[in-house]
């Protein structure tokens, strides 16, 4: 055991040493979580309104509720100047101002009381969202007080089509993208000691073959539970993301996934004769798992040719099976055909590269 | 040193009728010798002569087509993971973790050993490499490399060294202090096998030597045996006078063999008072004077030139 640990240690420290590697197992998948939750989550501003209260009664209070109950509205409370201030620099999309005796001209009905709301009409989307708002808002408010009760009242249903979905559809398809990555990049630095004969030295010595690759798995297995926490962290604390299933279940999938890739990386490793060549072929196996494997849109969505690839594809169950432990979405398919393929994958690749792979 | 005395009698390494071909290359063809315990063994010759490939039969990295290989009484062969602790190993080109530190790289290598670990600190000493212990080898210049590979070499203080090319890149100073390394070990008992470019290093090293070329061994014995046996003249050398035909040369008194080498004239011979004093007659016949005229016992250069036709160095 104990050259097999100090071998990982050694491989841990090549690893973090070398910026490129570890700017591209870790900060790219963040870069991924974060650029795809900002286009398809929208900005926070836009769904945040400031709100003076001058008046500051229970009837000012509750109106302050109505706005607040509304789905995806955030209230800010400060002060006017403060608020003109924060809307300005586009923290808030618009301004709401209670006047100071608004409940008692409200309770006499003495006339309508007089709402000040600021807007921008330059942000024509939340400027028109905004008057909706106060409207809708509004003609509830005025139809309590005068006591008429509602002709007609809109029930509504939500049902999510993009926002919040599409991001918790896309946190467990780009973890599992990065597992990918990490497993089958396992190719360029093991070409690169075979070909810096660091391999043939390594075989001089009583280190046998199994430490030497038992090694090389348990350092990216642990890359793959630093991007797990990576990703999931993010796409959490930023997007709310929640992971619905047992983790017993996604660590199950994260290690029979990454030893799956693993192995194919040994695959490209068998073939592939320089550093060079290796990071090319890599490459060329990455792209069409990244893009057909329902990583980015769901594989229903295709062409029929290429849903009988997608279905051949390892990682078309790697993500399938992280999303339905993780946000319980619809599944491609039950989850033991996941573990199931996946071990194919895995046996088979192991197969290939204990027939092919040279260590000189 | 712990060899049995009743071991002793067994060579270290036993080669015996040992083939490898790579497809239509036969890059060894029929190789036997033998060394003793406690000696230190050269093979010399030119690049893609096989050296290479035998040391790496010996070392159990590479499995031959035929032949019987016994090192330390272990069929490396058949059985390469009872050598292996007990060999040390520096190949041709130093293979090292780039971005690990020279003393990360040692301490990695000991772990890999059970058993007759020496210090990093005794081994960092040893190969003067105490103002680069915390460098990187991505760092390190092509000697230094080649120092820290032979420390490698080390770490288990093995009975058998094999140092592929060793002070390849290094200048003439840190060659000197790595003969001396080498020396020390025959002291202490060790047998060394050193593959080796640098004739005159064979010539201060080695108890024995074989000369390899295309997969063969040409000739195997100690350097004197070598040269005395192939050379019982001595060679008269200078700078080659234009005009003195090589006809002239061959007959002067007890010119056995007459070479011409980068600009030198060589005339093997056992008279060399009698050959001196026609070579300077010939040259004042021309109206010249013979330049680095001068006398030296035949080296291993000659037989090496003798024997392949081409200098090593090329």
């Amino acid at each position: 055991m104990r050259p097999l640990l100090l071998l990982t240690v050694a491989n841990i420290k090549s690893f973090t040493r070398d910026r490129a590697a570890l700017f591209w197992t870790l900060a790219f998948p963040l870069i991924f979580v974060l650029l795809f939750g900002s286009i398809f989550t929208g900005g926070s501003s836009e769904r945040s309104i400031g709100f003076a209260d001058l008046d500051g009664t229970p009837a000012s209070g509750q109106l302050k509720g109505a706005f607040a109950a509304l789905w995806n509205l955030k209230i800010v409370d400060g002060t006017e100047d403060e608020l003109l201030a924060s809307m300005k620099k586009g923290d808030v999309v618009a301004v709401i101002i209670v006047p100071k005796g608004y409940s008692q001209t409200v309770a006499a009905k003495a006339g309508p009381a007089n709402l000040t709301v600021y807007t921008d009409p330059s942000q024509s989307g939340a400027d028109a969202t905004t008057r909706q708002l106060v409207g809708f808002v509004l003609s509830a408010v005025n139809q309590a007080v005068a006591g008429v009760p509602p002709a007609v009242e809109p029930s509504f249903k939500p049902i999510q089509t993009n926002d919040l979905t599409f991001i918790s559809y896309l946190v467990p398809s780009i973890l599992g993208m990065s597992l990918m990555q990490v497993g089958i990049f396992a190719s360029v630095p093991l070409v690169a000691d075979r070909q810096k004969l660091i391999l043939k030295r390594l075989q001089a010595t009583p280190l046998r073959r199994w430490q030497l690759v038992g090694s090389n798995v348990l350092m990216r297995l642990l890359i793959a539970i630093v991007q797990t926490a990576i990703i999931v962290g993010v796409g959490s604390a930023l997007y709310h993301v929640q992971v619905a299933g047992s983790w017993l279940l996604i660590g199950g999938l994260i290690l029979l996934g990454s030893l799956a890739f693993i192995a194919l990386g040994y695959v490209i490793a068998s073939f592939a004769k320089t550093e060079d060549a290796a990071n090319g072929m890599t490459s060329v196996v990455q792209f069409p798992l990244m893009f057909l494997s329902g990583t980015f849109f769901p594989i229903d969505a295709m062409p029929d040719a290429l849903k009988t690839v997608a279905r051949a594809l390892p990682l078309t169950y790697l993500g399938d099976g992280l999303r339905q432990v993780m946000v319980d979405g619809t599944p491609f398919s039950p989850l033991w055909v996941c573990f199931a393929v996946l071990a194919v994958w895995l046996v088979a690749c192991f197969g290939i590269a204990a027939r092919f792979f040279k260590w000189q | 040193m712990s060899i049995p005395t009743a071991a002793a009698a067994e060579p270290v390494i036993r080669v015996a009728g040992l083939h490898k071909a790579y497809g239509e290359t036969r890059a060894v063809d029929g190789v036997s010798f033998e060394v003793q315990a406690g000696t230190i063994f050269g093979l010399l010759g030119p690049n893609g002569a096989g050296k290479t490939t035998t040391v790496e039969v010996l070392e159990g990295l590479r499995e031959p087509d035929r032949g019987e290989v016994r090192v330390l009484g272990v069929d490396a062969v058949r059985d390469p993971d009872r050598l292996k602790p007990r060999i040390g190993v520096s190949l041709q080109t130093a293979a090292l973790y780039p971005k690990l530190t020279v003393v990360e790289v040692l301490d990695l290598f000991r772990g890999f050993y059970h058993l007759g670990r020496r210090s990093t600190d005794e081994l960092i000493s040893l190969m003067d490499l105490g103002e680069k212990r915390t460098t990187r080898t991505q760092n390190l210049s092509g000697g230094q490399r080649q120092r820290l590979s032979v420390a490698l070499a080390l770490v288990n203080d093995p009975e058998l060294v094999f140092l592929d090319e060793p002070t390849t890149g290094m200048d003439p100073a840190a060659r000197r202090a790595l003969w001396d390394v080498v020396l020390g070990l025959r002291s202490a008992g060790r047998t060394v096998l050193l593959t080796t470019h640098y004739l005159e290093e064979a010539e201060v090293l080695c108890d024995r030597v074989a000369i390899m070329d295309h997969g063969h061994i040409l000739e195997e014995g100690t350097v004197e045996e070598l040269v005395s046996r192939r050379f019982k003249e001595r060679a008269v050398r200078f700078d080659t006078i234009d005009g003195l035909p090589e006809e002239r040369l061959a007959r002067m008194p007890g010119v056995a063999t007459v070479k011409h080498e980068d600009g030198d004239t060589l005339l093997y011979t056992r008279d060399v008072a009698g050959t001196i004093g026609a070579v300077l007659d010939a040259a004042e016949g021309l109206g010249v004077e013979p330049a680095n005229l001068g006398v030296r016992r035949a080296t291993l250069e000659d037989v090496f030139l003798d024997l392949t036709g081409r200098a090593l160095r090329d």
